[in-house]
C-alpha cells in the first residue's frame, strides 16, 4: 500500500470509468443529492442517484462497501420513515441528526471511497495533467486522497497501542488523550509524508519538464455517456433553483 | 529565500498537513450531530487543530502554502455538502490572509504565528453563512430535507442573525488558544523528536 504512490496499476482493478468521469460523479452527486429539498419529480431523481454508488461498487467487486453502503443508507432510510414518528425530545433529536447525516451524506461519500479506491494516484495526476489543473494544486490534492486511508490506518494502529497500555477516551484527563493520540500520529505521518516526497521526486514529480504517464486514462464512449447524464443532472438542478 | 517558488516537496507537505487537518476538522463535526454544538464547532476546531497548524508552519518558508492549503479545506468540506461556493470562498480568503500575516513576520515570528492560525480557524466559517444569509430558504430547506421541525426551530434559535460576530470573535480567539498550545506541544515533543 505504501509503495504504490504513482504506481501505475493496482493489480486487475477494472478501469471502467476515466478518473475524470469518477470526479464529475463525485461532484455531481453531492452537489444534487446534498441539496435536494426534498419533494417533487427532483427528489425521485435524487432518489435514484442515490443507487449509483451502490451499482459501481458491485460492478467493482466490493461486495463489502456496497453492503455497508445499502445497510447504512436503508436502514437510515426507515428509521426516518418508521421510527422517527414514535419518539420525540432528546430521543428525537438525536435520531433525526443520524439518520438525516446519513441519508444525505453517504451517497457523496459512498462515491468518494469509490473514487478513492478505484483510481491510483498516478492515474488521477495524469488526468489532473489533462485538465490542465496546476501542479501547485493537483500534487497536495493527489497527496491529501494518498493520506486519507494512511491516517486512518495509523490511528487504529496507535489506538492499538494506546489501549495495551490502559490509556483510553473517558479516562480522566481527556486533554491528555488527545495529547497522546495526537502527537504520535503526526509524528508518524510526517515520517511517511517525508519518504512518500523521497520517492516521488526520484520518479521526476517537480522537475522542470512535463511528466509523461503509462496509466491508460482517456475518454471512452461510457465516459462520454455518464459525462453527459452528469451535466443533464446538473443542469435540471439548476432549472429547477430558478 | 523569500520570493523562491514552491517546489514539489512543498505542496506534497501542504497535502499532508491538509489531510490531517481536514480529518481532524471532519471528526470534531461528527459532533453537529447535536444542533446546540453547532456554533461550538467552530470553538473546538481550532482547539485541536493547532497542534498540526503550528508543525505546518515550521515547514512553510514560501508564500502561497497556507493559501492553497485553505483553498483545498474549502473545497473539500464543500465536496462533503456545506455547499461549495461560501466555503471554498472563506477558505481561500482565511488561507490568504493567515498566508500574508505569517509571511510578515518573515516566515519565523512565533507571535505572527499565532495569529496566523488564529485567521486560518476561519476557513470553515463558510459553512455557517447560508444559515444567517439565506435564512428563510435554508430554514425551509431543512424542514422539506426531512431534519424535522423541531430540530430547524432549534438550529435556529441558537443561530440568531447577530450570532456570525460572536462565533467569528470566538474562533478567532479559540484560534490563538489553540495555537498556544500548539506552540507549547511542539516545543515538548515535536522539538524534541527533530520533526520541527
Amino acid at each position: 500500500m505504501r509503495s504504490d504512490f504513482f504506481a501505475s496499476s493496482k493489480g486487475s482493478a477494472q478501469k471502467i470509468f476515466d478518473p475524470r468521469t469518477k470526479l464529475l460523479m463525485v461532484v455531481t452527486i453531492s452537489t444534487v443529492v446534498m441539496a435536494d429539498s426534498g419533494g417533487g419529480w427532483m427528489s425521485v431523481l435524487c432518489w435514484i442517484l442515490t443507487f449509483v454508488p451502490l451499482a459501481l461498487f458491485l460492478i467493482e467487486r466490493k461486495w463489502k462497501a456496497a453492503l455497508i453502503y445499502f445497510c447504512v443508507y436503508w436502514g437510515a432510510t426507515l428509521m426516518q420513515l418508521y421510527l422517527l414518528p414514535l419518539t420525540t425530545g432528546v430521543v428525537n433529536f438525536l435520531l433525526v441528526a443520524m439518520s438525516f447525516f446519513s441519508v444525505r451524506f453517504m451517497p457523496g461519500i459512498a462515491m468518494a471511497s469509490y473514487l478513492v479506491n478505484t483510481t491510483t494516484v498516478s492515474e488521477f495526476m495524469g488526468a489532473m495533467e489533462r485538465m490542465r489543473v496546476p501542479q501547485s494544486l493537483s500534487i497536495p490534492l493527489s497527496v491529501v486522497f494518498r493520506f486519507f486511508p494512511t491516517v486512518s490506518e495509523e490511528y487504529t494502529a496507535i489506538g492499538d497501542a494506546m489501549r495495551m497500555r490502559g490509556i483510553r477516551f473517558g479516562g480522566r484527563k481527556p486533554a491528555k488523550m488527545i495529547e497522546y493520540r495526537l502527537v504520535p500520529l503526526l509524528v508518524s505521518c510526517v515520517k511517511i509524508g517525508d519518504e512518500l516526497s523521497a520517492a516521488a521526486l526520484t520518479r521526476g514529480l517537480g522537475a522542470p519538464i512535463r511528466r509523461t504517464n503509462v496509466c491508460e486514462i482517456g475518454i471512452k464512449p461510457q465516459d462520454v455517456f455518464t459525462m453527459a447524464v452528469c451535466a443533464a443532472m446538473i443542469l435540471l438542478f439548476i432549472f429547477e433553483k430558478i | 529565500m523569500k520570493n523562491e517558488r514552491m517546489n514539489a516537496k512543498d505542496l506534497m507537505t501542504v497535502g499532508l498537513f491538509t489531510a490531517i487537518i481536514f480529518i481532524l476538522s471532519m471528526a470534531a463535526g461528527m459532533l453537529g450531530f447535536i444542533p446546540i454544538l453547532i456554533p461550538f464547532l467552530t470553538v473546538i476546531v481550532p482547539l485541536l487543530c493547532g497542534i498540526p497548524f503550528m508543525l505546518f508552519l515550521t515547514k512553510t518558508k514560501k508564500f502561497g502554502m497556507i493559501t492553497i492549503m485553505g483553498t483545498l479545506c474549502g473545497f473539500l468540506l464543500g465536496i462533503m455538502g456545506m455547499g461549495v461556493y461560501w466555503v471554498t470562498a472563506t477558505g481561500i480568503i482565511a488561507g490568504f490572509c493567515a498566508d500574508l500575516i505569517f509571511r510578515s513576520g518573515n516566515y519565523a515570528s512565533a507571535k505572527k504565528g499565532v495569529l496566523s492560525h488564529a485567521v486560518f480557524s476561519q476557513w470553515a466559517f463558510g459553512s455557517m453563512i447560508p444559515i444567517v444569509v439565506t435564512r428563510d430558504a435554508y430554514f425551509a430547506k431543512l424542514i422539506n430535507g426531512g431534519y424535522g421541525e423541531e430540530y430547524a426551530n432549534a438550529l435556529m434559535r441558537y443561530v440568531p442573525d447577530w450570532s456570525l460576530i460572536p462565533i467569528l470573535v470566538a474562533g478567532f480567539i479559540a484560534g490563538i488558544v489553540g495555537a498556544l498550545i500548539g506552540k507549547a506541544v511542539l516545543k515538548k515533543h515535536f522539538v524534541r523528536a527533530g520533526i520541527a
